[in-house]
């Protein structure tokens, strides 16, 4: 049972991460119909941003906001020099962001070598209870998230800007002909993605150490989230985000842990086929006229 | 069927190009460069069988390496087992990449556009693990040796230039094979559900079932460069064949131009001696190949060489005093 408690809050937090993928792939997909496969590398980048100053001696807060900034800088910039481009042809997009891969993840290597990256975890408490050890630093990733999304579900359902950017997804010309500045909109929800997928590296690294093809597993394991919940449907993100950490803190506590990996695909194989629109229903993309 | 002129034009400069390919080892090149000339063959076999599903159909697969480590994987495991060689591996290798390619298609074709190449990828990457978690028989995370020459007439075809010929034969195999297909009502069939899949449907013409004969077509492709790349390189395992290493595959496929005949053979060829030409390293060429990738898709999404003809037409109609940029004719597709 201890070990079981342990398991589940390690897949917990590890799941918190790929939420964050897998609501900033949402997000995108929703408004643009970019499969940004590049996302992965988005957050691979945060976690470097986060290394590069925690190892020049920032504390780890700071540095975790100079990460985020730095990915949703770049995801401004790609976006107007390249994204931008592709939002007639979505296939295209896609292919762009498999070329995006290969370009960032070897941009790394050239300057910073293809080794483990890690920094000294942040917070070093651990709470023992009931014979739980729980490290605070899991805790904060968790907490993190939980704060971050409800921040943006908040901002999504709630706000005259969330309103205007689900008119956007609905219909994106009628929306423009309302006055809302639809571009403006995609150019903003591919940054918000981006700053996520930030923050999802910074606290990566908090948790684990990274190497430059960290981003590939995990923007996979933050679609097959994304698609379970249904692509586009943020609530259904975080809820699928909840089940694939739990099922793979699970068979981590029952000792199946090598098979880790594959639950997330099989699971995403498994939703795709009986439910093509994910579990919790999601849109098929912006309607193109 | 029907062959018409302008149907073997387009086979020409391929046989042409590959005639003299045949011909290098008479200049007694480098061991290097033939290694690199055979990988590159290799990856072009594979090609053939993405071309005819990504130009043909528009279906792109992020699995294709999968299917290539199928083919790889069969051959190792014949041979390990069965003592069985070189040229009952390349059947059974090829029905064998075709069956799981079918296993593989039937569900994922189930959902459309992106999903499919999420599902693919997400199979790609399932197989990778399967062969990494398969303990002895599929040589764990270390994978499996070959150890089986490749003989012919009793002759040993182990040496880089005979095992070059051995390549070259197999791509000219494939691009006559591809070349067949393109030209075939059944071509012309996948290129219906390319351009507009609802009205080939209206038409009658049963889109998931073509679309899947397709996958497996490509499928078979993968499984025979599978085959030559374990006799190639002696060792395989689970690393190569993930899902990751499929995006340098369509990056091929996507700078030489899909649709083209020409398309697979430039690209493999390009992407394989671009970095020995510019003499890059890998690193280096890698950023090189993703920038080539991106510009291409945004500059001439169809290709380097349709870019190329593209250009040449518009040149050769600009000087007639025609306006607007010409298309290649579509038969030569």
């Amino acid at each position: 049972m201890d070990i079981l408690l342990q398991q589940l809050l390690n897949g917990l937090s590890i799941a918190s991460v790929i939420t964050l993928i897998a609501v900033g792939v949402t997000l995108i997909f929703g408004l643009t119909g970019i499969i940004n496969f590049a996302h992965g590398e988005f957050l691979m980048v945060g976690s470097i941003v986060t290394w590069l100053a925690v190892s020049n001696g920032i504390a780890f807060p700071l540095a975790l906001i100079l990460g985020v900034l730095a990915v949703a800088l770049m995801g401004f910039v790609l976006e107007r020099i390249i994204f931008r481009f592709t939002l007639e042809r979505p296939t295209n997009g896609f292919i762009v962001s498999l070329g995006l891969i290969v370009v960032l993840q070897h941009i790394v290597i050239l300057f910073w070598n293809a080794n483990q990256k890690s920094i000294p975890r942040p917070l070093t408490t651990v709470w023992e209870i009931g014979g739980v050890r729980i490290a605070s630093v899991r805790v904060m990733v968790i907490l993190m998230t939980i704060a971050v999304v409800a921040m943006t579900y908040v901002m999504i359902t709630r706000s005259r800007y969330g309103r205007a950017l689900r008119a956007s997804v609905e219909d994106r010309d009628t929306a423009a002909l309302m006055g809302i500045p639809v571009r403006r909109y995609i150019t903003g929800v591919f940054v918000l993605g981006s700053a996520l997928a930030g923050l999802a590296g910074g606290l990566l690294i908090a948790l684990f150490p990274i190497t430059p093809f960290t981003g590939g597993t995990m923007v996979m394991k933050g679609f097959a989230v994304a698609l379970i919940g249904g692509l586009g449907n943020l609530s259904g993100a975080v809820a699928a985000g909840l089940i694939l950490g739990i099922v793979e803190g699970l068979s981590a506590g029952y000792g199946f842990s090598e098979w880790t990996d594959a639950y997330s695909f099989g699971l995403m194989i498994l939703v795709l086929l009986f439910r093509p629109h994910g579990l919790f229903g999601g849109t098929s993309g912006p309607k193109m006229a | 069927m029907i062959k018409s002129v302008s149907s073997l034009r387009s086979l020409a400069p391929v046989l042409i190009v590959l005639l003299l390919l045949a011909l290098v080892p008479l200049f007694s090149p480098s061991n290097r460069f033939l290694s690199l000339a055979i990988s590159a063959g290799i990856n072009i076999i594979a090609l053939y069988g993405l071309s005819v599903l990504f130009g043909q159909t528009g279906i792109l697969s992020m699995g294709h390496t999968a299917l290539v480590g199928v083919g790889a994987y069969t051959a190792a495991l014949l041979a390990r087992d069965f003592d069985i060689g070189f040229w009952v591996s390349i059947p059974v290798a090829g029905i064998m990449a075709a069956i799981v390619a079918a296993i593989i298609g039937i569900p994922s074709l189930r959902v459309s556009g992106h999903h499919f190449v999420i599902m693919t990828f997400a199979f790609g990457q399932l197989m990778t693990i399967i062969l990494t978690n398969g303990g002895d028989y599929t040589g764990g995370a270390s994978g499996l040796d070959m150890g089986k020459p490749v003989t012919m007439f009793g002759a040993d075809l182990d040496a880089l230039p005979r095992f070059y010929l051995l390549v070259v034969a197999f791509v000219t195999i494939s691009a006559v094979a591809s070349w067949a297909i393109i030209n075939s009502s059944y071509g012309r069939t996948l290129r219906a559900i390319r351009e507009n899949e609802k009205l080939a449907a209206a038409l009658g013409i049963n889109v998931g079932r073509h679309k899947i004969g397709a996958f497996i077509v490509s499928g078979v492709f993968a499984g025979v460069s599978g085959v030559l790349l374990a006799y190639f390189l002696r060792h395989i395992s689970p690393g190569q064949f993930a899902s990751f290493p499929s995006i340098y595959l369509a990056l091929m496929v996507m700078i030489g131009g899909a649709r083209l005949l020409l398309g697979p053979l430039a690209g493999g060829i390009l992407v394989s001696f671009l970095p020995e030409v510019l003499n890059l390293d890998p690193v280096q060429s890698r950023i090189l190949y993703g920038v080539c990738l991106i510009a291409v898709i945004l500059f001439l999404p169809n290709g380097l060489i349709a870019g190329i003809a593209d250009g040449w037409t518009w040149l050769a109609k600009m000087s007639k005093r025609t306006p607007a940029a010409g298309n290649v004719p579509e038969a030569g597709r």
